[in-house]
């Protein structure tokens, strides 16, 4: 590792930069409109990295960005989808025509790929998948999708096994991080312990940066300890438009004007991505954009209503 | 969809989350996705079930959720949750671990066996619609030891064999789930819609129609069906909601309106 353990702050240019090429295998942390690494995603479209496959197990709006920016060459989850917000139309229009390969597993299956990925091993077993249409169909460029083996302690019981999954890299924004890329996640974690340990690099956006000492003082408030992460930027908002536990809440209406950019496509997404993304010079001016620190206040307000703030 | 105000001025879509409600009991360990199954769930919980467990894919464990959650990572899904844990805790170890009683599943097609598809329609690779994908609903549908389905009733929903079986019901009969291995063999399915409740019989593990709501005809129900369904020979009406549970349904579980829709237009 050419950096001290002690130090791994740098900017999100550096970040991306360092860790990100084209061709990737990237994961990607959060779930829906919950905790997406956007100030990392913005980055990477900024800095054109291509080629992607991406993993995750729900994708949302970071996926769909990148996708929307012609960036993504395949994905590999559970699900791509805002829920209420409809779905991700970037991806359900590349994966429609063709233009994007999209290998279908279930929540769980995908976690399962990154527990085996976290451990060293070359596949998990699990007992979902079985009879469905998951285990019959697989999307092009797929090699081999699984295996269904007998149970040795109890023949004639099958077990499906995955393939362990270890992005190049792994995206995640998190409450707290120290220097060393000792992380604090608070609130629900979805697949991203997994996922972090599993990947070969991880960018960690967060938003507070913290001292080690903090970590050396409550070492069992630690999620995830320094030894996988490999660059930690501080970017306070970084998730927006989605949630933060204790932090903020999701941006709805800028999710619902994202949506009917993605749902039009073509110049709308365009349009989208010259105004916030290529034309924003950091996530700070993209943070004005959106309506700067009176957004913001509403934003962190609707969360302190749920969730008192340390 | 129409949905006649009646004598006590409440919608079919109401009675929907009400009856499919009454389907959880009172200590019920229930994994919930949002949308209908979060509000019948609510429902539940703030009516004849105050013990039911609710945990939600994304980490929340045995939240008090508060009015209304849009996705299940809405900071309304985590509201006192007892642990705001992992996927891995989730879905691996409380549903695949088998602590799960009840699965609540929505879905875009749902065939005779009721197999559910959220994938695609068309085919796989070249498909005429690309829908989200499975999420956590085919682990739901492998490992929970009931399984109750929600949805607003359109033709279009229930085909004979789905386009992409993602979530398992029985498959293709009786022995489906047996043949390919799924750990729950015979959960029991139920499908509660805006116009009837189905469930898939014990013989043929087919869908049969076993209530109708208020007013409905059994003919319209047939004809929303792309296949013919058995009829329960004690086919009975769906049981009215009580002002009460209108009223916990209205102020408490989604005052604003959300997915119910006072004057009877589409929700979900």
């Amino acid at each position: 590792m050419p950096r001290s353990h002690m130090n791994k702050v740098m900017s999100l240019t550096e970040a991306v930069q360092e860790f990100v090429k084209d061709g990737a295998s990237v994961g990607l942390g959060g779930q829906n409109i919950g905790r997406c690494a956007m100030a990392a995603v913005h980055e990477i479209i900024r800095q054109g990295k291509r080629n992607l496959t991406l993993y995750g197990c729900n994708l949302s709006i970071s996926m769909d960005m990148l996708v929307g920016a012609g960036l993504v060459r395949r994905c590999e989850s559970g699900s791509g989808n805002l829920e209420r917000f409809g779905t991700t139309f970037c991806w359900r229009r590349k994966v429609e025509s063709g233009e994007l390969e999209m290998e279908d597993f279930s929540h769980l299956a995908m976690v399962s790929r990154f527990l085996a990925g976290e451990m060293g091993l070359p596949f998990m077993p699990t007992k979902s998948l079985l009879g469905s249409d998951i285990l019959t169909y697989t999307s092009r460029g797929t090699q081999k999708k699984f295996e269904i083996v007998d149970n040795p302690w109890n023949p004639g019981e099958p077990v499906v096994l995955l393939p362990a999954v270890n992005p190049d890299v792994a995206i995640v924004h998190v409450q707290r991080a120290d220097p060393m890329g000792n992380l604090f996640i608070e609130g629900f974690s979805t697949h991203e312990p997994e996922m972090i340990r599993a990947s070969r690099a991880v960018i960690v956006t967060c938003e507070e940066l913290v001292s080690t000492e903090e970590a050396r003082r409550h070492p069992e408030r630690t999620t995830i300890p320094f030894l996988y992460v490999s660059a930690v930027v501080h970017q306070p908002w970084g998730a927006h438009p989605t949630s933060v536990h204790r932090y903020y809440d999701y941006d709805g209406d800028h999710i619902n004007h994202y949506q009917a950019c993605a749902r039009q496509g073509g110049e709308a997404v365009q349009g989208y991505l010259d105004r916030y993304v290529y034309g924003s010079k950091s996530f700070a001016d993209y943070l004005e954009r959106i309506g700067g620190p009176a957004r913001l206040a509403g934003l962190r307000a609707s969360m302190q209503s749920m969730t008192r703030i340390p | 969809m129409p949905a006649p105000n009646g004598p006590n001025g409440f919608t079919n879509q109401e009675l929907m989350v009400i009856e499919a409600a009454r389907h959880i009991q009172d200590g019920n360990v229930v994994l919930v996705g949002t949308g209908m199954p979060m509000v019948a769930t609510t429902f539940a919980q703030k009516s004849h079930a105050p013990n039911c467990i609710c945990v939600v894919e994304s980490g929340p464990i045995a939240p008090e959720v508060i009015p209304t959650p849009i996705s299940v990572s809405d900071p309304k899904i985590m509201h006192r949750a007892v642990r705001l844990g992992s996927k891995r805790e989730v879905l691996g170890c409380i549903l695949q671990r088998g602590l799960v009683d009840v699965g609540f599943l929505g879905g875009a097609q749902i065939d005779q066996y009721g197999n559910i598809n959220t994938t695609v329609i068309g085919d796989y690779r070249k498909p005429t619609r690309r829908l989200p994908g499975s999420g956590g609903a085919n682990d739901v549908a492998s490992h929970s030891k009931r399984i109750l389905i929600i949805t607003k009733h359109e033709k279009r929903r229930f085909p004979a064999h789905c386009d992409y079986i993602t979530s398992p019901g029985y498959l293709f009969g009786p022995e489906g789930r047996q043949k390919a291995g799924l750990p729950v063999t015979t959960p029991p399915i139920t499908i509660v819609t805006d116009l009837a409740v189905m469930e898939l019989t014990r013989e043929s593990r087919t869908m049969q129609i076993i209530k109708l709501m208020p007013g409905v005809q059994l003919g319209r129900v047939l004809d929303s069906l792309q296949f013919a369904p058995a009829v329960s020979a004690h086919l009975t009406e769906v049981e009215l909601p009580t002002a009460e549970q209108l009223r916990i349904l209205r102020e408490e579980v989604d005052p604003s309106g959300v997915y119910l829709k006072r004057d009877g237009a589409a929700g979900e």
